[in-house]
């Protein structure tokens, strides 16, 4: 029985050695020491005075970002100044869900991947009048996680808001999609 | 075949089984680091960051790791010991966790439904609780049953 300990102790050292490696060495691998999931201060102060509430419906996320429904993402998604680069759509899901499908015209910021796309997605949002988070809907919650991060890159609250349906609801409710 | 040749064959089966398990599963999570640590973080008990973040990370890769020694067989005792222990954990924390679910949902204990971040999707509790425990004996087995196979014969 001793033996097994002994075993056990080295086996659980090497595999943790071989797992600290392989997540180093993986292009997936995550960053030991980021707080992926920062508790922030919520912006509800600044984000709540151009969105007045309304009675029934929270117009704001847990982090204070403003929250829109479809109806108000199809008027976006429809407005000329989209073209323009006035109105930008964020896709806060990663690559392998962008490429699926996402709201056409949308660039991808994956949260938990900030270093593919920072450089040109947050040079865009700081030129646009509005910028719409989206991610799956429903409790996902990678569109929040999205907008504290632009919010750090410098993009004013106001400009923020984060379609709470998303992908889900924009896909049911019959509107287009593009793939890469 | 004699007893001693088949306890062998049966424990080289269920030494491969297992280790297939633990690579598959382990493979599954460790493509998806992602995926892994939102699960993980449902759980609640992993803090702080570095934590979580720490067994998102190398649980993965740990779980190849030992599967991969139960294939080949060295040091596969000690290898399947270890996930024994290990599995004894994940098995509190799936029930923990189903319990937690429970009381915010009132839903049923068995009919309850989550994804436990074990590789497989989203899973019905019960039926996850129970295959834990089989792979839990399967571990035991492994670990422990070859002491028998080597227990010294009767001189008649």
């Amino acid at each position: 029985m001793a033996a097994l300990w002994q075993d056990a102790v080295g086996i659980t050292v090497a595999g943790l050695l071989v797992g600290l490696a392989a997540n180093a060495l993986s292009p997936r691998g995550l960053s030991l020491g980021r707080d992926y999931f920062p508790t922030s201060q919520p912006v509800a102060s600044r984000a709540s005075s151009s969105h007045p509430p309304t009675a029934a419906q929270p117009t704001t996320s847990k982090h204070g970002h403003a929250l829109i429904e479809h109806a108000e993402a199809a008027r976006l998604f429809a407005d000329p100044k989209r073209q323009h680069g006035r109105i930008l759509f964020i896709d806060a899901r990663n690559a392998d869900r962008f490429a699926e499908g996402h709201i056409p015209g949308a660039m991808r910021f994956d949260h938990y991947r900030p270093d593919e796309t920072a450089g040109e997605v947050v040079g865009l949002a700081l030129i646009a009048e509005r910028v719409v988070v989206y991610c799956n809907g429903g409790s996902c919650e990678d569109s929040e996680l999205v907008a504290n991060d632009l919010l750090g890159f410098g993009v004013p609250a106001e400009k923020l808001v984060i379609y709470k349906g998303g992908v889900a609801e924009w896909l049911a409710r019959g509107m287009p999609l593009e793939k890469p | 075949m004699n007893q001693i040749a088949s306890r062998s064959l049966t424990l080289l089966a269920a030494r491969w089984l297992l280790g297939a398990v633990f690579i598959v599963l382990g493979t599954m999570k460790a493509l998806d680091p992602v995926g892994f640590l939102k699960l993980a973080r449902e759980f609640d008990l992993l803090h702080p960051a570095w934590v979580l973040n720490a067994v998102a990370a190398v649980l993965p890769w740990f779980e190849v790791f030992c599967g991969l020694l139960l294939l080949l067989g060295w040091k596969a005792r000690a290898a399947a010991f270890v996930q024994g222990i290990a599995l004894i954990a994940f098995t509190l924390a799936i029930a923990w966790r189903a319990w937690t679910l429970r009381q915010q949902t009132g839903v049923a204990w068995c009919a309850l439904r989550f994804d436990c971040g074990c590789g497989t999707g989203e899973v019905a509790v019960c039926a996850k609780l129970l295959e834990n425990v089989g792979l839990l004996a399967l571990a035991a087995f492994v670990a422990f049953g070859d002491r028998a196979s080597r227990a010294p014969r009767s001189p008649h």
